[in-house]
């Protein structure tokens, strides 16, 4: 059997606080992913710099 | 079989430990890890991560140094020269040490492992990149689960980033004053309301600490995690990459930071003194490592480690000490730069004064470079000459230091803004001071200047 060994306190509400934020950060996408569509019509998409090397 | 001790910041995960053993460190798995050891090391992961040069690499051990029945392995990990605390890093390392965690947590996701914690006190600086160096920090990625170490990045990473890019200020004092991180509901109440404004930044300090807060409050406890797809997972990392891309310090000209720069434009002097400070290193005998005190932008220290050396620098400058990184990550050089108040090094800290061990204690340079600092010790901060020779005798065996005259343009500046007298500031008082603890091998003038530069041996 796998055992945890998760020794850390998540902290109280950190858990709640994560699916909030995933159900908005949901509805950002959804829009973010429309205008960078739309956007890709006019412009050719640049490297997001934000990327890690590799 | 020699006794080993166990690393006195090594007991919270009971996945193993770090111990010490005739002057070297080893990492002990236990068998409560088994699977997840294995994990990493079959599935690819601990490859792609030393191959990023994203995990300090180690070398598996063919027996059991402590002798403990519990004991699955024992790993030997890369040695680094020196083990430096989050509290003494600039903007810019904590900065890339927050987004190696996240960049090494999505790898890690890959592998169907999850990272497990997320403290800065994993990682360390090995010529000029960050490095994660707790091989036990992956735990079984289920697919359906939230990161469990939310709280902690949030704290540890994000917090005080935030907190340094709102206020333009260095603040990595407050990472020794919460060792654990700063909480969320500290960090909310302390930033400017413009903050908000920021998504990322809004959901992962503020609303985090609004939804902590009713949490801590509510009588029925949350117990397990619930839910959460791997999409979902993803798309809070790439959040929290956001909010750490969007954190940054203005650069600001510090009082020192165009030191050099200055300095150069007198005729041949940083030229005739850098060779002289290279012929007064190559002089004493088997230096490994140097600590440059006082190192500015790491003029002196950069020229010591393309000699071959590894150095560590130091200055209280915060933008100088952050320069020096930036230039660091394009040479690869080994060189750790350091923010440190000589006046005030950092302490012994952790439970029972144990656990991060003081500036003093981790330095085992055997040289320390001083230069241009004598005058800011002795009359900036005014520590006595005596007193000045004390402390570089606990931390090195050689002291390579400039006497800064009361007649340089540098220390007349620093006379003008006080209104006392300083009548043992002189060559003679430097040198009476100095030979309590040190014996005079070399006594150079720098040319082109008052200055003299002293090689000098601990008695």
């Amino acid at each position: 059997m796998v055992q945890h060994l998760l020794y850390i306190d998540p902290g109280s509400g950190s858990y709640l606080v994560q699916i909030i934020a995933a159900a908005v950060l949901g509805v950002a996408m959804f829009f973010k992913n429309i205008k960078l569509y739309i956007k890709s019509f006019f412009h050719r998409t640049k490297k997001d710099k934000d990327t890690p090397p590799s | 079989m020699s006794p080993f001790q166990y690393h006195p910041a090594s007991y919270r995960d009971p996945a193993g430990f770090v111990f010490e053993l005739d002057g070297k460190l080893y990492r002990q798995v236990n068998t409560v890890y088994r699977t997840q050891y294995a994990q990493l090391m079959q599935s690819g992961c601990y490859d792609q991560l030393v191959n990023k040069g994203w995990l300090l690499p180690h070398t598996a051990l063919n027996n059991n140094p402590t002798g403990q029945p519990e004991a699955l392995c024992t790993i030997e990990p890369d040695r680094l020269f020196f083990i430096s605390h989050p509290g003494e890093w600039s903007f810019d390392m904590l900065r890339d040490a927050a987004l190696l965690t996240l960049w090494i947590l999505r790898e890690s996701l890959k592998h169907e492992l999850i990272l497990k914690d997320a403290t800065p006190f994993n990682i360390q600086f090995r010529n000029g990149k960050p490095v994660l160096i707790d091989t036990l920090s992956f735990e079984h990625y289920h697919g359906n689960e939230p990161w469990v170490a939310y709280r902690q990045f949030c704290e540890q990473f994000l917090a005080p980033l935030v907190l340094m890019h709102y206020t333009g200020q260095s603040l990595q004092q407050l990472l020794l004053a919460y060792p654990e991180g700063i909480p969320v509901a500290t960090a909310a109440a302390l930033l400017p309301r413009r903050s908000r404004w920021s998504l990322h930044i809004n959901l992962h300090i503020h609303l985090h600490a609004r939804v902590s807060k009713r949490a801590a409050q509510a009588t029925e406890q949350q117990t397990s995690p619930r839910a959460f797809s791997r999409t979902k997972l993803l798309n809070l990392i790439s959040s929290l990459e956001s909010a750490v891309h969007h954190c940054r310090l203005k650069e600001d000209s510090t009082a020192w930071s165009d030191y050099y720069t200055e300095a150069a434009t007198r005729d041949g002097y940083l030229v005739a003194k850098k060779e002289l400070v290279g012929k007064m290193i190559a002089a004493v005998p088997n230096v490994h490592t140097i600590a440059d005190l006082g190192a500015n932008e790491g003029l002196f220290a950069r020229m010591a480690a393309e000699n071959g050396k590894q150095v560590i620098a130091a200055d209280q400058d915060a933008a100088c000490i952050n320069r020096l990184y930036s230039e660091l990550k394009k040479e690869a050089l080994p060189v750790q730069p350091l923010i440190l108040d000589l006046a005030a090094p950092t302490p012994a800290t952790g439970f029972r004064n144990k656990e991060r061990a003081s500036f003093i204690s981790r330095c085992n340079a055997d040289l320390v470079l001083a230069l241009a600092l004598v005058h800011h010790l002795a009359i900036g901060r005014n520590i006595p000459l005596a007193m000045a020779a004390a402390f570089f005798r606990d931390v090195s065996p050689w002291l390579l230091i400039e006497f800064v005259p009361a007649e340089d343009e540098k220390t007349k500046v620093l006379l003008a803004a006080k209104q006392r007298a300083y009548p043992d500031y002189t060559e003679a008082g430097f040198e009476r001071a100095f030979s309590a603890d040190f014996s005079i091998e070399q006594k150079n003038p720098v040319p082109h200047s008052n200055r003299i530069l002293y090689l000098l041996k601990r008695k």
